[in-house]
């Protein structure tokens, strides 16, 4: 036995609890509690500022080779939602494609253009006006778009710009959403397995979240460092791993009783 | 949040109010649009558009189209992409044809080539985009209209290559800047002649920009464009402004075979409509 044993435990409970605190304390600060949330609020504000009786967000879906809806507000908005079609097709496919915001108007007057998809939606719209969502490691992860101005007949290069610095804060948020989510599901994983002491799996799915977290700067740095704990924790050694679930099963319960974590301190 | 500086709304540059009115001085003062393309139909000068695809048989481009290429993605070969012989080529968005639309009214006798690097398969995008600008450089083309971009920093070196690569051939690569708060990849270089949207109609009238990287400014406003499947389409955005300075450089390329890249940018920023000429 080691006879440091019992003050390590106390060391990494006390460890444990600071972590546990200071990410829930910068997750409040900083992200609302998912992805939908944000999504939708980042599409209702795009709506209100840019005049525009609809706004969508698509995301990609690479292994599906499309774009999907994730949110939409206006018109038909329900419907929308998890509606995919390919990169090639739509207003939205040749912003993905091209990385290029685009405006377009008179699409419901104007016979000539093809209104099949817009119909297929059930909303053509008027006028569109569409951005690319860029993250900050710079790639194109999904596309904004807002729809038919509502004074006027088409969107201009002002709404463009202006979008298109919008789009720019969205998709930083909805990255480090997005990602903040993925390392929330490896932790969930990581932790059922220190339950069970399985050490059949590996720990690759968080290792490839917090990877990819740690490719973008300036994220909560706490969670981060939590992540990572317990990336080291599930390979410790199975004496570790129960101290170490005491330690959690404890705060849990803790947590139940006490509302305000604050008293750990 | 990252504290990023906010890059300049590109298009600010070319209101009514910001745009700058600059003074030909000896020599240049005697460039005029009418000696740099008067009569000129743009014959003869090969253009690629490197894009979604041109349309071939489009009613708006009236058979200028004279062959392509299909530039895909593909992991397991050299390079991670292959090129495909595209001699009816199609366009898979419309992004491309309403590009081939534009250079087509300006210099209705220009050949155009499509350079088809956009689509369904998209997983290696700016691979794509690269080899397709490469293919150009490759087979000959003078001009190449780029209304796309790329903003991955990893591309840089890649892209500022190859297009000092055209320049060093003699080619003019026109690339539509990105109206997005982002560094947006070839059109922030001084190789090319970067493009942004402004407010008029007029085909012919662009303006020059003396605070670069953006260099001109030409119509990009709800402009009635070609699209695919024989369609036509109401657009707005840079994409459509950089054709038009595509087609006004392939009308004085057709005129004066002699000019290099470096002297076709004078006498496109001594004929913008911001340039007075100084009286003798």
């Amino acid at each position: 036995m080691n006879p440091d044993k019992d003050i390590n435990e106390e060391k990494l409970s006390e460890q444990l609890q600071r972590l546990l605190i200071s990410i829930e304390a910068s997750g409040r600060a900083v992200l609302p509690k998912s992805n939908d949330v944000l999504l939708k609020s980042i599409v209702d504000a795009a709506a209100r500022i840019f005049g525009a009786a609809a706004a969508s967000i698509l995301l990609v879906n690479e292994e599906e080779e499309a774009l999907e809806f994730k949110v939409a507000f206006g018109p038909s908005d329900q419907d929308l939602v998890g509606t995919k079609f390919p990169y090639d097709k739509g207003i939205a496919g040749y912003v993905f494609m091209t990385g290029h915001p685009i405006a377009t108007s008179n699409v419901r007057e104007d016979k000539r253009f093809n209104q099949d998809f817009a119909k297929s939606t059930g909303y053509v719209p008027d006028s569109i006006l569409a951005t690319p969502l860029i993250s900050s490691d710079d790639r194109v992860i999904g596309v904004m778009e807002v729809l038919d101005k509502i004074d006027a007949t088409s969107f201009n290069l002002q709404d463009m710009e202006l979008l298109g610095m919008f789009a720019q804060q969205a998709a930083m948020a909805i990255d480090m959403s997005q990602q903040i989510d993925s390392i929330e599901q490896a932790l969930v994983n990581g932790l059922k397995r220190l339950a069970k002491s399985d050490r059949s799996q590996d720990s690759s799915d968080l290792q490839a979240a917090l990877n990819q977290a740690l490719r973008v700067e300036n994220r909560p740095s706490d969670f981060l460092e939590l992540a990572d704990l317990f990336n080291d924790i599930s390979a410790l050694g199975e004496a570790e791993r129960k101290a170490c679930l005491q330690v959690l099963k404890v705060f849990a319960e803790y947590r139940k009783s006490n509302s305000a974590p604050r008293r750990f301190r | 949040m990252p504290e990023e500086t906010l890059r300049p709304a590109w298009s600010q540059h070319f209101t009514p109010d910001a745009i700058q009115e600059l003074l030909s001085h000896g020599p240049f003062a005697g460039i005029t649009p009418e000696w740099a393309w008067g009569n000129s139909a743009g014959k003869g000068i090969r253009v690629a558009v490197v894009d979604s695809g041109v349309e071939y048989d489009h009613p708006a481009l009236e058979g200028c189209v004279r062959g392509g290429v299909v530039v895909e993605y593909d992991a397991r070969a050299k390079d991670n992409y292959r090129i495909k012989p595209d001699e009816k080529p199609i366009d898979v968005s419309g992004h491309g044809t309403a590009c081939a639309g534009i250079i087509h009214s300006i210099a209705p006798e220009a050949e155009i080539y499509s350079v088809r690097v956009l689509g369904r398969n998209m997983g290696g995008r700016a691979i794509q985009f690269a080899a397709g600008l490469d293919w150009t450089i490759e087979n000959d083309m003078q001009i190449v209209n780029l209304s796309l971009s790329t903003s991955l920093e990893e591309f840089f070196g890649l892209f500022h290559d190859l297009t000092d690569q055209a320049y060093f051939k003699n080619m003019n690569l026109i690339s539509a800047v990105n109206n997005i708060p982002e560094p947006s990849y070839p059109s922030l270089y001084s190789a090319v002649i970067s493009v942004a949207a402004h407010e008029g109609k007029d085909p012919y009238t662009y303006y020059y920009n003396p605070n670069p990287p953006v260099e001109f400014g030409a119509p990009g406003i709800d402009v009635e464009v070609a699209w695919n499947k024989k369609q036509y389409l109401v657009c707005t955005g840079n994409s459509f402004a950089a054709p038009h300075i595509t087609g006004i450089t392939a009308l004085i390329r057709a005129k004066h075979p002699e000019l290099t890249p470096f002297q076709i940018k004078s006498v496109l920023l001594a004929c913008a409509a911001n340039t007075k000429r100084q009286s003798k």
